[in-house]
C-alpha cells in the first residue's frame, strides 16, 4: 500500500505534442482515484507516466516517498489492468493470474495458493484449466484483474477496463470492481472517458482536458460545485442546460434574463455565492440541470414567476423518469467537450433537456409551463467559465 | 460430408496430384531399379536393387551426405536464431526501416549463383573476410577441400537468414503492445518477454521457417556446385553428388541417380515425420 504524489508533471511528445501539462494529484492510501475526461485529453498517458510505460518530460511521481521517475516499470511495484486485458493466450487462466508470481520465482505450490484465492474472489474457479480464448468477454476482464490482485502491489493502474464490455455487465463489473478495491485497500489509479464510471467508483474524481486538470473532488461535491463550465457540462447525465444570460435586480427581487423569457431568482442566490453582486447587469453564463427542471402541472405548488416556457420537441419515457427536450431562445454556450454532440443546429431556438417526473403527461408540440429550481442554477464567468461563487 | 460429395470436391485436384508428383515418383522408383547410362538412355536393364547396393557402399554418397547433414544441423537453427535476433533490432529501429530491409533483402534478391560468387570473393585472396583472417591469424586464408564445408555454410547462413528475419519481423508486428506492457507490468525482463510473450506469439511462424528452412538446406545445390568448381568433390551436397552421378557428361548413369534421387526423398522423409504426424493431428482436433 503506499500513496501516490504527481507533481507537476508535464509530458511533451517528440513531435512537440504536450500531452499533459503540470498535472499535480495526491493519492492518499487506498484511495479510489478516477481520472476522467473526453478522448485526447491525456488521461491515458497520465496513467501510462505512472505505470513508467511512458518517459516524464517534466515533473516528479512519488510512489510511497520515493521518486520514481526513472525506476522501470517491473521494479515499481504496480499492477495495471489494459483496456484488451492483455492475457497471454497460450496460457491458461491460472498461468495467466499466476505469471507475476512466477516472474518473482514464487514456488508452483504457494502460487497455486495465491491463483485459487484470487479465482475465489473474481468467481473464476471454475474456468482456471481454460485457456482465454474460450472465456466470455466478462471471464477476461476478471482474469487481467486477478491477475493485478494475486501479487498485492502497492499501486493498482486500470485504463478503461470496462470499455469492452455490454452495458449490461459494465454495470455489474463496475461495483464488483469497487467493492474488490475496497476489501483489497490497494490504492487505485482509474482512467475512464466515462463520467458515470467515474461517479459511481471514485472516492475522488479527477477531471481533465486538453491534458491541464480541472478539477478534484468528491463526485458530490463535482456533481453540486463544479469549477467551471466544462467540469459542469462533463458531469451529469443529460448534460447540464447552459446559456447566455445576464442577471439584474429590481425592487429587491432577482431576475434572470433568458433569452426572451425572464426567470425570478430566489434572494438566497446572492448569500449562497455574494460574488454574483458583482455580475449583476453584465452577461454571465447560467447553468440549470436537468433535474432543476419540472413539468408545472405535475408541481403546482411552485412560485409562479420561477417558470419558462416552452414547447415539447421530444419526450422520451425511461419509466422511472421521462426527459423532455424542448427549445430555448436563448444562447446556448459550449463547454469544450469535444466528445458532445453538436445539439446547436437550430439557429432559433437552443436545446433544453429536463428530467420530468413519470406524471408528466406533455407531448411533442405542447407549449408547457416548467418549474426551475431557481436555487439550485449554477453562474459562471463568461470570459473565464469559471464559477461565480464567493 | 458424405463420400460422394467428398470425392466430387477433390477429384481434381487429387488427379493433379497425381499427375504432377506420384506419376513421377513412380517413374523415378522405377527407373532406380534399372542401368541406364546417360549416353545410351534408350537401354534399360533391370538389377533389382543394384543401384541402391552400389549407392550405399559408395564412400562418396556418404561424404555428400555427411557434408549435407552438417550443413543442414548448423545452418538451420544459426538462421533461426540469427533470424529472431536481427528481426527483434529491426523491430527497434524507428528511421530507416525500410533501407535495413532493403539491405537485409539483398542476399534474398541476388541469383544464387551471384550469390555464391558474392560470398566467394569475400573468402578469396583480397577479399574481406580472407583479410580479416590473416590479420587474426597471420595465415593466409585458402578454400580448400578441408575448410569447404565452413565456407559453405557460411554462405548458407548468409543466403538463408533474410527469410527468417522478414517472416519473424512481420510477425512481430501482429503483437499487441499492450500484450508486452503487462509483461513489462508484471515482471518480466528482456529474456522473459521474449520467452513468454514474443516466441509464443510466433511459434507458428517458427515451426513454418523451421520446415522450410530444413528442407531448404537438405536440398542445397548451387553454393555446392559453384564452390565444387574450385575445391571439386569436397564441396559435394547430397545434390550435387547426385547431379554428378546421373549427368556426367562420359559416365552418366541415370539409374543410379534415380537411386539416389528415391534415398534422399526418404531420408526427407524421416526428418518430417513428426512434423507431419503433429499437424496431422492437430487438423484432426481441429474438426
Amino acid at each position: 500500500m503506499a500513496e501516490v504524489t504527481l507533481d507537476k508533471i508535464t509530458k511533451v511528445y517528440p513531435n512537440g505534442f504536450q500531452a499533459v501539462t503540470d498535472l499535480s494529484l495526491e493519492l492518499k492510501d487506498g484511495e479510489f482515484l478516477v481520472l476522467v475526461g473526453p478522448s485526447g485529453c491525456g488521461k491515458s498517458t497520465a496513467l501510462r507516466m505512472i505505470a513508467g510505460l511512458e518517459q516524464i518530460t517534466n515533473g516528479d511521481l512519488m510512489l510511497g516517498g520515493q521518486r520514481v521517475n526513472e525506476t522501470a516499470p517491473k521494479d515499481r511495484d504496480i499492477a495495471m489492468v489494459f483496456q484488451n486485458y492483455a492475457l497471454y493466450p497460450q496460457m491458461t487462466v491460472a498461468e495467466n493470474i499466476g505469471f507475476p508470481l512466477r516472474l518473482r520465482k514464487m514456488s508452483k505450490a504457494d502460487r497455486r495458493i495465491k491463483v485459487e484465492e484470487a479465482a475465489e474472489v473474481l468467481e473464476l474457479t471454475e474456468q482456471l484449466d481454460k485457456l482465454p480464448a474460450n472465456l466470455s468477454g466478462g471471464q477476461r476482464q476478471r482474469v487481467a484483474m486477478g491477475r493485478a490482485i494475486v501479487r498485492q502491489p502497492s499501486l493498482f493502474l486500470m485504463d478503461e477496463p470496462l470499455s469492452n464490455l455490454d452495458a449490461k455487465l459494465r454495470v455489474q463489473m463496475r461495483a464488483d470492481i469497487a467493492g474488490i478495491q475496497r476489501d483489497l485497500g490497494v490504492t487505485t489509479f482509474y482512467v475512464t472517458h466515462d463520467q458515470v464510471e467515474a461517479m459511481t467508483m471514485g472516492d475522488r474524481v479527477a477531471v481533465i482536458k486538453d491534458g491541464l486538470l480541472q478539477q478534484v473532488a468528491s463526485p458530490e461535491s463535482l456533481y453540486d460545485n463544479p469549477d467551471n463550465v466544462f467540469v459542469a457540462a462533463f458531469i451529469g447525465s443529460p448534460s447540464m442546460n447552459l446559456y447566455e444570460a445576464q442577471v439584474s435586480e429590481g425592487n429587491g427581487q432577482l431576475v434572470v434574463q433568458l433569452g426572451d423569457q425572464t426567470l425570478g431568482l430566489d434572494n438566497r442566490a446572492l448569500d449562497i455565492r455574494p460574488a454574483l453582486r458583482n455580475y449583476l447587469d453584465r452577461p454571465v453564463v447560467v447553468g440549470i440541470r436537468p433535474e432543476d427542471m419540472e413539468d408545472a402541472a405535475v408541481a403546482t405548488d411552485h412560485p409562479a414567476d420561477h417558470r419558462l416556457t416552452a414547447t415539447v420537441a421530444v419526450r422520451e419515457a425511461l419509466g422511472a423518469e421521462t426527459l423532455m427536450h424542448f427549445g430555448l431562445s436563448a444562447t446556448q454556450v459550449e463547454s469544450g467537450d469535444p466528445d458532445a454532440l453538436d445539439e446547436l443546429g437550430d439557429d432559433e431556438a437552443s436545446r433544453c433537456t429536463a428530467r420530468f417526473s413519470p406524471q408528466s403527461r406533455a407531448k411533442p408540440g405542447d407549449e408547457i409551463q416548467i418549474n426551475v429550481d431557481t436555487i439550485k442554477m449554477h453562474f459562471f464567468d463568461p470570459s473565464t467559465h469559471e464559477a461565480i461563487r464567493s | 460430408m458424405d463420400r460422394k460429395t467428398f470425392a466430387g470436391f477433390t477429384v481434381t485436384s487429387v488427379f493433379i496430384m497425381f499427375a504432377l508428383m506420384v506419376f513421377p515418383l513412380v517413374t523415378t522408383i522405377y527407373l532406380s531399379f534399372n542401368r541406364i547410362l546417360l549416353r545410351d538412355v534408350g537401354i534399360a536393364e533391370w538389377i533389382g536393387f543394384g543401384n541402391y547396393t552400389e549407392v550405399l557402399s559408395d564412400p562418396d554418397f556418404w561424404a555428400a551426405f555427411r557434408l549435407t547433414i552438417l550443413y543442414v544441423a548448423v545452418v538451420v537453427p544459426v538462421q533461426i536464431i540469427l533470424g529472431f535476433a536481427v528481426a527483434n533490432l529491426l523491430d527497434r529501429v524507428v528511421r530507416g526501416r525500410g533501407l535495413y530491409m532493403a539491405a537485409l533483402l539483398l542476399p534474398f534478391i541476388v541469383t544464387p549463383v551471384v550469390g555464391t560468387l558474392l560470398v566467394r570473393d569475400l573468402f578469396d585472396r583480397g577479399g574481406l573476410l580472407a583479410w580479416l583472417w590473416e590479420l587474426a591469424t597471420d595465415e593466409a586464408f585458402v578454400i580448400t577441400g578441408s575448410n569447404i564445408k565452413w565456407v559453405l555454410i557460411s554462405h548458407g547462413v548468409w543466403a538463408t537468414a533474410p527469410f527468417a528475419v522478414i517472416t519473424f519481423f512481420a510477425g512481430m508486428q501482429t503483437l499487441p503492445g499492450e500484450r508486452v506492457e503487462a509483461a513489462e507490468m508484471d515482471g518480466a525482463g528482456f529474456w522473459a518477454k521474449q520467452r513468454f510473450v514474443v516466441i509464443p506469439h510466433l511459434k507458428s511462424l517458427l515451426i513454418f521457417v523451421l520446415l522450410i528452412s530444413i528442407m531448404d538446406a537438405y536440398r542445397v545445390f548451387d553454393s555446392s556446385f559453384v564452390f565444387g568448381q574450385s575445391v571439386g568433390q569436397a564441396a559435394n551436397t547430397l545434390m550435387v553428388y547426385n547431379f554428378d552421378v546421373a549427368f556426367n557428361a562420359q559416365l552418366g548413369r541415370v539409374g543410379k541417380g534415380n537411386a539416389i534421387a528415391v534415398i534422399t526423398v526418404i531420408g526427407m522423409f524421416i526428418v518430417l515425420i513428426p512434423f507431419l504426424i503433429k499437424s496431422y493431428r492437430e487438423q484432426i482436433a481441429e474438426r
